[in-house]
């Protein structure tokens, strides 16, 4: 079985009964700080996302759109409003049971990859199921499959520091998903990568978002890179902590979207 | 989890070492601070180091240090070993006199006069020359370390001891007193003739317990019978430290230097491993975002802290005790005692600072908020 479909997962929260919607977001606000400096970075954002689709969450920087995966993940409290992921609140639950079915429930995908330098990379790709307590040599040999899902079976023993940038997210990847998550998150997946390094990993999140009917999966691609839009089912603009705007990506003039995002961004 | 904690910990050699090495001074500076100031109080039981033989030690009952002694008089022997259970008593007698060198300078010496027929209270070991030729007149031993102070004297040699001639007949091994004075046996006899005093000349009677009687019922009935002290061992090592302790500025002046060492030991580690933790914090944050519970974190840094905490004790633990070694070469001048309750102390010394480094590391993990690993 693929390391890139989404499997039923024991123990892992049902869908919800409103069929298809991955994510659903009610009058989200963040607010850092407080008093007359206080910052708004999401501002009442409310937003179905349906599950089984390919989202590209693009905007300025420091328009919200990490804020607001933050939130969607559960790795932030807003600081109103409510944040479900298939019939999870994150509000409603301890820190410990956030951390437990965050574990289950979602991958995260960074610009930087984030991989532990001081293991191997089937270590790595391992770490999310030892994290579920599943037993070492089980999460080994399930990581070894992640890793030939991603290309990189001959590559299981090596260092992250002796692999090329295109390679450590891919073990990102492998890692992301050998827990076969109902969300994945990739923040600017492609960021530090060359054009074509950058279309191999889109190529494995865009399969990634496959989900099935019984174990749907969302793929949410936060990006500001116009030469992957054409990846997505469906892309979410944010300016000033608010969506903008929704369409598919044949709707969207993609070089007039990356001029804006670049004239907007913070010198 | 603990595989990911441990490669995380021996991953980076190089903060390893620095955790390791700051550990390590920690320990061993807390250790030999300690042993150090263990040998000196050590030192201040003076002559109650090398006599072993007895079970009993009569004295003033007001004694309050080995050194510091009031004379007793020769009649109170005999009523000791009148006393129901008293095996033996014999005399022992303990003073100061003046060594003059062949260069016209002198050194203090303590002199040790043992009874002449049984030589009860003789050194722990002799390393050249006889103790038996310590009966013939004039003649004393010398303890090896004190030879440098005394003109390195050989067997047969003359000294002056407090104007009076004596020979050197052989030399002992035994521990030196709090003042590191030449230290010198001879018979009572002669010692009386080296220090003159009064009616009371003698400094202890020391007494066996005959087999199977109760040690603490003989000392008591011997304290009744002469209304003298009759001290164990233990009782007047105890007096002596004590004396050390709260009498003299050893206590408090060696106190605040093994406290300050301890302090010392404390913020390295704390800060050592509060470092560590602080580097490693985006690894944290990736692990958290990831839904690893706040108390598998915990468990990791703890493990980490007592991983790096057991090595570096024993590096430290062993250089103090490679330290304390050079203070029992024969001679030493350096007064060092390292048992094994210093070890134990050393490693409570060391889980507190490994504990309180964690704990400020630990604050820092749990308030990581895992939306850093978007940043």
């Amino acid at each position: 079985m693929s390391v890139l479909a989404a499997n039923p997962v024991p123990g892992q929260p049902a869908p919800t009964g409103d069929a298809g919607i991955a994510v659903r977001l009610r009058g989200v606000t963040k607010t850092y700080g407080k008093g007359p400096t206080a910052v708004q970075a999401v501002r009442g954002v409310d937003l179905d996302l349906p599950a089984n689709q390919l989202a590209l969450l693009v905007g300025p920087s420091g328009c919200g759109k990490t804020t607001l995966i933050s939130i969607i993940t559960g790795v932030l409290d807003a600081t109103e409003g409510t944040a479900e992921v298939f019939g999870n609140e994150w509000t409603r639950m301890s820190p410990g049971r956030r951390a437990k079915v965050r574990a289950t429930l979602v991958g995260f995908v960074f610009q930087q990859f984030n991989l532990l330098p001081t293991l191997p990379a089937v270590e790595n790709v391992a770490v999310p199921l030892l994290i579920q307590r599943t037993g070492r040599r089980e999460a080994l040999k399930r990581a070894r499959q992640a890793l030939d899902g991603v290309g990189l079976g001959n590559r299981a023993g090596a260092m992250p520091s002796q692999l090329s940038g295109g390679q450590q997210q891919r073990v990102a990847i492998a890692r992301a998903l050998v827990a076969r998550p109902r969300v994945l998150v990739c923040d600017e997946p492609t960021a530090s990568l060359d054009g074509n390094t950058g279309r191999q990993v889109m190529d494995l999140i865009k399969a990634a978002s496959r989900g099935s009917e019984s174990e749907p999966r969302l793929v949410i691609v936060v990006t500001h890179d116009a030469r992957v839009f054409h990846y997505a089912d469906m892309i979410y603009r944010m300016e000033d902590g608010r969506i903008t705007s929704m369409a598919p990506p044949d709707e969207i003039d993609h070089a007039k979207a990356q001029h804006e995002d670049t004239r907007r961004r913070p010198t | 989890m603990n595989r990911i904690a441990l490669s995380m910990l021996f991953g980076d050699r190089a903060k390893f070492v620095t955790l390791v090495v700051g550990l390590s001074f920690a320990v061993l500076l807390i250790a030999q601070q300690g042993a150090i100031f263990l040998g000196l109080v050590l030192r201040s039981t003076g002559a109650l180091q090398n006599t072993v033989q007895p079970d009993l030690w009569v004295a003033d009952p007001n004694i309050a240090w080995v050194s510091e002694i009031r004379p007793l008089s020769e009649r109170d022997l005999l009523r000791v070993r009148s006393v129901a259970g008293v095996a033996w008593a014999q005399p022992y007698f303990s003073a100061r006199a003046l060594v003059e060198l062949p260069d016209g300078t002198y050194k203090t010496a303590q002199i040790i006069g043992l009874d002449r027929s049984t030589l009860v209270g003789q050194p722990p070991m002799m390393v050249e020359g006889s103790l038996d030729a310590l009966r013939a007149p004039d003649a004393v031993v010398i303890e090896e370390s004190s030879r440098d102070k005394l003109a390195n004297v050989n067997i047969g040699d003359t000294l002056r001891l407090n104007d009076q001639r004596a020979v050197v007949v052989g030399f002992c091994r035994a521990k030196t007193g709090f003042d590191s004075n030449a230290l010198i046996y001879t018979t009572i006899d002669n010692a009386l003739e080296f220090v003159p005093v009064g009616r009371e000349a003698i400094s202890f009677y020391l007494v066996k317990v005959q087999p199977g009687v109760d040690r603490d019922a003989v000392a008591r009935a011997i304290e009744d019978r002469t209304g003298l002290g009759a001290f164990t061992l233990e009782q007047l090592r105890g007096r002596s430290v004590n004396f050390v302790l709260t009498e003299t500025g050893i206590g408090i002046n060696f106190g605040i230097t093994v406290f300050l060492g301890f302090l010392v030991g404390l913020a390295i580690v704390g800060s050592v491993l509060y470092q560590f933790t602080l580097e490693n914090l985006p690894r944290f944050a990736v692990l958290k975002a990831m839904g690893t519970s706040n108390l598998t974190l915990i468990r990791m840094v703890l493990l980490q802290s007592l991983i790096v905490g057991v090595i570096g004790y024993g590096i430290g633990v062993g250089g103090a005790a490679v330290f304390s070694l050079m203070g029992r070469k024969p001679g030493a001048e350096l007064a060092v005692y390292f048992p094994w309750q210093l070890m134990v102390v050393s490693l409570g010394a060391m889980l507190f600072c490994v504990m309180l480094g964690s704990f400020l590391s630990l604050k820092r993990v749990i308030a990581l908020e895992p939306a850093v690993v978007f940043k």
